[in-house]
């Protein structure tokens, strides 16, 4: 397929111009925003200092911040990862129809934008919302309830979104074992939960692992779905980010945080690249 | 599969796909259902049927001037990303250099590092060493969240191309811009389609982005959208979005008519 090229000439050509544009537009700004994490108040001079990272660690609010962030993401993954195997795994093992109609019911939603599905889900969280209407009419509960501002609000709606990255990893995965091994498996006497548990499942755990770094990355730096539903009194990291670049103007904090955010995204990203890359092989 | 799955476990699979496929829809399903509201507040379930807020949207210079913005910017980045991306897949795809995986990698990596932290690190650069956010801004973040997506639906179709087909219009003689415009573009034409589809969904779609990149005079869709949860919603929101799922749901069904879903996600 590839050519071997003796002139390099013609692909520089080709990839120079997004080169140029990856290096201006991507990674400059994370240099950019490593770099004002660690510079003082242009009124002190500017120099080097750790004062922002300081801030983080020695105040309990932002500790606070950051523990809800990775209680909420670990919830919101491990429900992901419960609900998305066995939905791939039907999914692959479908007739061509029913497939196809189970991966536009994912793709749909996904492709929707976060904000209308977050405003669907303040419909149905919300006081007077659907939640609430079904359970006073079925005489469960006597006043209106919310789940708005809870934390099972947040991860109802951020499992929803978050899904999708879930299932199609998993049915990328089973899709490329197919299903001879199982069949050979129930051929030679297993039962059918023998050879999930001892065929399907094993199979897929490189796309099981993949798919929840995936998730937890993409949970823990979320920020539409947990502000608008978790609101000013349930604050994650990322809409402590923009609280500090819209609001307070601390700029340096923001990095500073940003750059924390990205640190424990890099820790998950890397053993995410490694799986899916040896899971394809 | 041989010997049969049981009963019990068919039941539950459709017990579950059931439940799952109410709750992956609902979201969107109240949003529908509460445009069509007659009532001035946000309640379920809607009260009276009515149109109203669909008029009420249609005659809103907000709504409007917002809509023309977003597929302004959604246009924009298709016509750049795709060039962009389309070019560089065709590097990365058909020739062999040194560094060639890093540079695939390089070019995938916006895809996993989270846009929201991409989107404040793009911020402080414009506000540093430009006049601020600006559509340009929008622009070159939605460019740099997008160009994956067409990176891959284009190196997509050219890993179906007939390798030596290029390698016989050299032989022949064919001139660079013949051997671009005559073999290699055509042959790239459905990645391209796919990955523009993508590009515009993106685009049109994204919040993050557009909020951390929020310039005084441009507001897009999503962004009123977001701006008017965070206060009052009424049934006009959930005529707008409604309108916005429509265009999701073409832009769906083209992508998977044309060039079949399973194939590209």
């Amino acid at each position: 397929m590839k050519q071997a090229s003796s002139r390099l000439g013609e692909p520089a050509a080709l990839i120079t111009p997004g080169l140029i544009f990856l290096v201006l537009a991507f990674f400059f700004p994370a240099l950019n925003m490593l770099s004002l994490s660690v510079i003082g108040p242009a009124a002190d001079g500017g120099g080097f200092t750790l004062e922002h990272y300081a801030k983080f660690f020695t105040d309990d609010y932002y500790a606070g911040v950051a523990l809800r962030t990775f209680r909420l993401s670990i919830i919101i993954t491990v429900t992901c990862v419960l609900i998305g195997f066995p939905l791939a795994l039907i999914m692959s093992r479908s007739p061509g129809w029913v497939r196809s109609v189970l991966i536009m019911l994912v793709i749909l939603p996904l492709m929707t934008s976060v904000v209308i599905r977050t405003f669907g889900w303040l419909v149905i969280l919300g006081p007077g919302g659907l939640i609430s209407w079904v359970l006073e009419t079925a005489g469960l509960v006597g006043n209106q309830i919310s789940l708005m501002h809870t934390e099972s609000g947040i991860v109802i709606a951020m499992v929803q979104v978050l899904l999708p990255f879930q299932v199609l990893t998993v049915l990328g995965s089973l899709n490329r074992v197919g299903p001879e091994l199982e069949e050979a498996s129930r051929v030679m006497g297993a039962g059918f939960f023998q050879t999930i548990r001892l065929v399907s499942l094993p199979l897929s755990i490189p796309g099981i692992v993949s798919g929840s770094l995936l998730v937890f990355a993409l949970s823990i730096s979320s920020f539409i779905t947990p502000s608008l539903v978790g609101g000013v009194r349930l604050p994650v990291m990322a809409g402590s980010i923009y609280q500090q670049v819209t609001g307070s103007f601390d700029w340096g904090f923001a990095a500073a945080l940003s750059v924390l955010l990205l640190g424990a995204t890099l820790v998950l990203v890397i053993p995410y690249l490694f799986v899916s890359r040896s899971g394809r092989r | 599969m041989v010997g049969g799955v049981p009963y019990g476990v068919k039941l539950l699979s459709v017990v579950l796909v059931a439940a799952i496929a109410i709750f992956m829809l609902v979201p969107l399903m109240v949003v529908i259902g509460s445009s069509v509201s007659a009532s001035e507040f946000l309640v379920f379930p809607p009260r009276g049927l009515s149109l109203r807020w669909y008029g009420e949207v249609l005659q809103s210079d907000a709504y409007l001037s917002a809509a023309k913005t977003s597929v302004q910017l959604a246009l924009v980045t298709v016509v750049v990303s795709v060039a962009i991306g389309t070019s560089a897949a065709i590097a990365l795809t058909m020739f062999r250099f040194p560094g060639g995986s890093f540079l695939s990698a390089l070019f995938l990596s916006p895809l996993i590092l989270p846009s929201l932290i991409f989107a404040i690190g793009l911020l402080m650069v414009f506000s540093a060493y430009a006049d601020g956010p600006s559509f340009t801004g929008l622009v070159v973040g939605h460019v740099v969240i997008t160009l994956p997506y067409v990176i891959r639906t284009v190196s997509a179709a050219l890993a179906d191309m007939d390798p030596h087909l290029d390698e016989a219009s050299r032989m022949m003689g064919a001139s660079w811009w013949q051997r671009y415009l005559l073999v290699i573009l055509p042959q790239c034409r459905t990645g391209m389609a796919a990955g523009a589809f993508f590009v515009f969904n993106i685009s049109f779609d994204d919040a993050v982005v557009a909020l951390f990149m929020r310039a005084p005079d441009v507001e897009t869709l999503p962004m009123r959208i977001y701006s008017s949860l965070e206060f009052s919603p009424d049934p006009s929101v959930a005529a707008v979005s409604t309108i916005m799922i429509g265009i999701t749901i073409v832009l769906v069904l083209v992508l998977n008519r044309v060039f079949g879903l399973a194939r590209i996600m």
